[in-house]
């Protein structure tokens, strides 16, 4: 290896492995590629409003004397700006540093001589890969205003109005949807350029030596035939003959036809693509939120979970690899994706953080073997979030801890005891029951004791909830793991303490709100 | 606690889970397959399986089961069957104390319609406690030591007899919690209406004879209440049904 290939080499690595030189590129990434970089949102706004400005430049001068300090800046700041980003996005689409250690690597392996030739030309293809690619020429054109001595170059302001496309996701996605019909917009161009140049050759044979015809040209036949397939039909050039008047005709019905199959071809392909579409709208809103409950398969105990947790006005987020399932919980108007909770890569498209995002997993499909599967899953994922799971049978009790459940609910044991509890003790089972269902409005609640509100009431009897109408049913001290029932007056409330009190929701509602406004007498 | 026998309908899961729960507080306990044949040749439980069918031939209720003292599950996993046979069990036994399984709001009417006490929405269930899991742990875990466990809380009810001192008083005018170490939650009157304790209405109730109090405590101190309240209230199953 020659010194300067090694020199070259060992620089690529130097830079490669540069905290500085790739943070500074990560960060250029994220501003101009990453779609869930907080501040790509503020740069795209600036770039758009750049477009516009330069645009509405563009109107101004048509008519009336631009001042000259607002032309210098729209051809050189303007223009300068969008070089920039050109050569941001032409540094950042591919890693220079990375194919040549690559290469360097590969020929290490292969016990053959580092070519640094084989490298640059590699380089050059991936670089020239970006540049011809069609946002690229796009972004170039709209730098080229910038050489405005040529007045024609002027109208590339408009190639600004392209990049546009670049800021907006409607637009991206508006355009994925054609390019699914490309074969048909194909069909349909083959189609409509055959008519036309079979028409624009007929009508100017039969009409262009006639004097009456206002056809003298083929520019002016080919002109005639586009405007009249559109069904434009401006009527400034009219065929004069009989003959050209059969070729009228021919090209009206095609252009109807042309009309027609574009419309349907363009309304199909939306609605083919409109639960897409809908899906993503769907996971941007779900990236947004910033803690909600994830529910792992929709089946009847889900349904009714997720119903309590909608009361509470708590964000849900249904996972099912069922469609109609998901449309199930799509019909109880709840966010549903048609993932499969059981494979990582759902939450990686969906782009769910578990850490901050999901307060609980909650794996409801009535099918222990499913929710061990996804269980495993999500904590291969996350080793913390808190994961909930029905259990259907017994003996899979073990197997769902050792996945890593934090909670097991198992409802044909809840039967048991419930049937117990029958014969044993009906009120128990009644009054809960109906104090859970919000009874006559009659609610529980815990209220978490704060430093603040244990400096306010330092005893039970301080908290005088008799006269809000609220039962005080017990005190959960955090310290000693243990609930007291019906505390003395003079016990004392701390920091990190639960109250736990039954009373009318509204009456709740005023306590809370006095327990965290007094102050200090 | 009186012994009494149990009947289960339907050989699942569970009836199963019930059995086993129950087997400390009834003396017999009878589990009825309706597929009989298959069932009790794969019994593994230690519980007998007699078998039954549609067909209104309830010979071995009429003879072995005292009304008084028995109850009857119902928890066959088809809901049809499950409410036919509630219907033809009731149409037969007026008297017959039932509590049938549920799995939708739906049924659960439909089952009270045909005629079962107490309807358990086991679904309904599992997700109330799901849903109190994420919203109100302490409260879950509270209720569930009522409910469940062995614990020293309870829940009870407890009727007011004529020789009581408090006739005549106001409800809120006495401090329970401070006097008998037991929270009085509601109050069920005369006319089975149960009122909240703090409701506005109740406020001014004047205590009277046959009201009945619904009390959380500790046993000892609900003994204590009875006592001097007046005697426990036993289930009054025909009042279950609503």
């Amino acid at each position: 290896m020659g010194f300067f290939s090694r020199a070259i080499v060992d620089l690529a690595y130097f830079m490669n492995t540069s905290d500085a030189y790739q943070r500074k590129r990560r960060f250029f990434y994220d501003l101009l590629e990453n779609e869930r970089y907080p501040y790509k949102k503020y740069f795209d706004i600036l770039m758009m409003s750049l477009i516009f400005l330069s645009v509405v430049i563009l109107i101004a001068e048509v008519k009336s004397d631009v001042p000259k300090d607002i032309q210098l800046f729209n051809t050189y700041v303007i223009s300068i700006i969008f070089f920039i980003e050109y050569l941001l996005r032409f540094w950042i689409s591919s890693s220079i540093t990375e194919i040549i250690i690559n290469s360097s690597e590969h020929a290490i392996m292969l016990d053959r001589e580092f070519s640094l030739s084989r490298a640059l030309f590699k380089i050059t293809k991936v670089k020239l890969n970006f540049v011809f690619s069609v946002r690229a020429i796009i972004d170039l054109l709209a730098i080229l205003p910038f050489f405005h001595e040529l007045r024609l170059l002027r109208l590339f302001v408009l190639f600004r109005v392209f990049k546009l496309f670049r800021y907006t996701n409607s637009f991206k996605i508006f355009a994925s949807v054609l390019s699914t019909k490309k074969f048909e917009f194909l069909m349909l161009l083959m189609f409509a350029s055959i008519v036309v140049s079979v028409s624009s050759v007929l009508i100017y044979v039969m009409e262009g030596n006639n004097p009456h015809s206002p056809i003298e040209t083929l520019f002016e036949a080919v002109y005639w035939s586009i405007v009249t397939i559109s069904t434009v039909g401006y009527g400034d050039i009219t065929p004069a003959t009989s003959e050209g008047r059969v070729v009228a005709m021919f090209v009206i019905t095609a252009g109807i036809a042309v009309l027609a199959f574009t419309t349907s071809i363009i309304v199909s392909a939306l609605t083919e693509k409109l639960d897409e579409i809908k899906e993503v709208k769907t996971i941007e809103d779900i990236r947004k939120l910033k803690r909600f409950y994830l529910i792992c398969g929709y089946e009847h105990v889900a349904k009714e979970v997720a119903k309590k947790l909608q009361s509470s006005n708590m964000d849900i987020i249904v996972l099912d690899e069922d469609p109609h399932r998901t449309a199930n919980a799509k019909r109880d108007g709840l966010v549903a994706l048609n993932y499969d909770p059981g494979h990582a890569k759902s939450y990686k498209k969906i782009g769910i953080d578990l850490k901050t995002q999901v307060k609980a997993v909650l794996c409801l499909r009535e099918s222990d073997v499913e929710n061990v599967y996804t269980t495993l899953t999500v904590r291969s994922i996350n080793k913390d979030v808190n994961i909930i799971s029905l259990l259907m049978d017994d003996i899979n009790r073990k197997k769902l801890n050792f996945a890593g459940v934090n909670e097991i609910l198992y409802p044909k044991g809840l039967v048991g005891m419930i049937a117990k509890e029958l014969i044993g003790r009906p009120v128990a089972f009644e009054a809960i029951h109906a104090l859970r269902n919000d009874y006559f409005g009659v609610d529980v609640e815990e209220i978490l004791v704060d430093n603040r509100m244990s400096q306010n009431f330092v005893y039970v009897s301080d908290l005088k909830n008799s006269r809000f109408r609220i039962i005080l049913l017990g005190i959960y001290k955090k310290d000693k793991n243990r609930f007291f029932f019906n505390p003395i007056d003079s016990t004392i409330l701390e920091g990190g303490d639960y109250l736990l009190i039954i009373g009318n929701s509204a009456f709740i509602r005023e306590f809370e709100k006095y327990l965290h406004k007094k102050t200090r007498i | 606690m009186r012994k009494q026998t149990a009947l289960i309908f339907g050989y699942n899961d569970y009836a199963l889970e019930i059995a086993r729960n129950i087997t400390d507080s009834c003396d017999d306990i009878y589990l009825f397959s309706l597929h009989s044949e298959q069932d009790i040749l794969n019994n593994k439980s230690d519980f007998e399986i007699k078998s039954f069918d549609f067909s209104d031939k309830w010979d071995f209720i009429t003879e072995n089961v005292n009304f008084e003292h028995s109850i009857v599950y119902c928890v066959l996993e088809d809901n049809a069957e499950n409410i036919f046979l509630t219907i033809s069990l009731r149409s037969s036994f007026p008297d017959l104390n039932m509590i049938a399984l549920s799995n939708n709001k739906e049924t659960a009417s439909k089952l009270e319609m045909a005629g079962a006490n107490k309807v358990i929405p086991y679904i309904q269930t599992t997700a109330e406690m799901i849903a109190e899991m994420m919203e109100k742990p302490m409260v879950k875990e509270v209720f569930h030591k009522i409910l469940f466990e062995s614990g020293e809380l309870k829940i009870s009810k407890v009727r007011i007899n004529n020789s009581n001192d408090y006739l005549g008083k106001t409800l809120s005018d006495i401090d329970w919690d401070r006097k008998y170490g037991v929270i009085v939650l509601s109050l069920v009157e005369e006319d089975m209406h149960s009122e909240f304790i703090y409701s506005s209405k109740i406020k001014h109730h004047t205590i009277s004879e046959g009201d009945v109090f619904i009390i959380v405590g500790y046993e000892n101190d609900i003994k204590e209440f009875e006592k001097i309240m007046g005697g426990r209230c036993d289930v009054d199953w025909r009042h279950w049904s609503r």
